[in-house]
């Protein structure tokens, strides 16, 4: 009895030491992917580059670490999760189930979100702005939400996305096919907003996407900003985080793992879709010119 | 060797596939002109992966070593490139059709540019390898993002014959790739070189 006592606690014990040690390994592979320094190193160019001369349109720096760590971040962990496929048939005999590899790979997505909020701090910190109307009619608090939502938060989703990908999708090429897919429509939803910006269901449209743009620049000293609420477009972004994180779990999840990943998706999925709501109908009532 | 039984071991879903959102994305950007330049680079950067993936061979280790010569397998399978290309020249029509403002003859060079680009890295690759296309369209892909995504490279380069901008011509542009991607089809097709193996 005292043996079978002492094999039930060291069990969670030893899963809890194979996760460590297997998302140490993730982290490390992840962080000398060359993908991913690219795009490390591009953001970093760029924000350098940005801070130059005094911006007059913030909305020509904000997007593009959400590209590249987001983005980029997103291929490198779609083929990290793809790189052990071949061996699967020997990984798959290991103690290590498939969910705890999957949460191990999660864990990458540290890495990008670390940069992220590097890039937040350099913006916010270092990068010349003309004059705080550059944010657009938002208040100290919403602008801080707006860069979180453009330069963190797609950071942390990209890679997550990337597993949940990896996971579901044989296709080797889904990763940059789903790029270049939420890029164009990242680019179509915000210039439907540029000309119609007030109608609801172009707030919803353009919101309905992992990163939006809160305003827009009719010439050099005049800003739109658009309708919508920042800090609850964040909440969506989590809810879609934590969407992609159990559909990569669920894949191969068994018995009870399995049960609590099928209940939480649909979960996941209304807390999401309540958020976008929200979203939509939250902030201005109607787009304000400055 | 028959043309039928060699084009019909092509990885089609891949082709098709990449060729159908390109075809989405184009569809928006005919519809929504003013994003069309835009999302007609992304619409050619989907079909240049399309045809990165129409010189795969899962069976190479044993097409390789068949007495059929490397330049007719290759020949055959690039009639394959006829469906990234009349998903793109359908565009071009509607495009057109709709009376969208684009330099059409630069646009259409642009187009077999991006094409031939993703045969001619697959070309390559398959000097190495059975299966180029996934590695081959990721390489392009991030290659023809690089205008579009990082700032310094759209001051030097232009992909897309749109109006305004500074940097080197689009045509300039494609008209070299065009020659470099034909030399590198022609160097990988020239003499019998087998992927290695490991």
């Amino acid at each position: 009895m005292t043996a079978s006592l002492v094999a039930a606690r060291a069990e969670p014990v030893v899963g809890r030491s194979v996760f460590t040690a297997l998302a140490t390994r993730e982290l490390r592979r992840f962080a000398v992917n060359p993908v991913f320094l690219a795009g490390a190193a591009l953001t970093a160019v760029t924000v350098w580059n940005a801070g130059r001369t005094a911006v007059t349109e913030i909305d020509t720096v904000t997007p593009y670490p959400a590209i590249y760590l987001g983005g980029f971040g997103m291929m490198a962990a779609f083929w990290q999760t793809r790189s052990m496929r071949a061996s699967e048939p020997i990984v798959g005999t290991t103690p290590a189930t498939l969910p705890i590899r999957t949460a191990a790979l999660c864990t990458v997505a540290i890495v990008p979100f670390l940069c992220g909020v590097a890039s937040l701090i350099a913006l916010r910190l270092y990068l010349p702005v003309a004059g705080d109307w550059v944010y657009g009619a938002f208040s100290p608090s919403a602008r801080i939400a707006v860069l979180v939502e453009q330069t963190v938060l797609p950071a942390l989703g990209g890679p997550l996305l990337g597993v949940a990908l990896g996971r579901w999708v044989r296709f080797p090429g889904a990763a940059f096919g789903l790029f270049l897919i939420l890029y164009g429509w990242v680019t179509l939803v915000t210039i439907v907003s540029l000309t119609h910006p007030d109608p609801t269901q172009n707030v919803a449209l353009r919101l309905f996407a992992p990163f939006a743009f809160f305003t827009s620049y009719e010439n050099v000293t005049e800003v739109t900003t658009w309708r919508g609420s920042p800090w609850l477009f964040i909440g969506w972004q989590f809810a879609l985080c934590v969407i992609a994180v159990l559909a990569a779990l669920l894949r191969g999840a068994e018995s009870r793992v399995r049960f609590t990943i099928v209940r939480a998706l649909p979960m996941a999925g209304v807390a999401a879709v309540l958020l976008l709501v929200l979203a939509t109908g939250g902030g201005l009532a109607h787009a304000v010119r400055a | 060797m028959m043309a039928g039984p060699a084009l019909r071991a092509g990885a089609w879903p891949a082709v098709t596939g990449l060729s159908a959102a390109a075809m989405l994305a184009g569809i928006c950007g005919v519809l929504f002109p003013a994003a069309t330049t835009v999302l007609f680079p992304i619409s050619f950067a989907l079909l240049a992966a399309a045809a990165a993936f129409t010189l795969d061979e899962p069976a190479s280790l044993v097409v390789d070593v068949t007495p059929t010569r490397t330049v007719r397998r290759t020949g055959v399978r690039a009639l394959a490139l006829l469906v990234p290309l009349t998903v793109g020249a359908v565009l071009l029509v509607a495009g057109a059709m709709r009376g969208l403002a684009l330099p059409w003859g630069s646009t259409a060079l642009a187009l077999v540019g991006n094409v031939l680009l993703g045969f001619a890295v697959a070309a390559v690759g398959r000097t190495r390898t059975g299966e180029p296309g996934a590695a081959a369209s990721a390489a392009v892909v991030l290659i023809l993002i690089l205008p579009g995504t990082v700032p310094l490279v759209s001051h030097w380069v232009r992909t897309f014959p749109a109006s305004g901008g500074d940097g080197l011509p689009s045509d300039t542009v494609w008209w070299t790739v065009l020659a470099l991607s034909v030399a590198a089809v022609a160097a990988s097709v020239s003499e019998r070189r087998l992927p290695r193996r490991r």
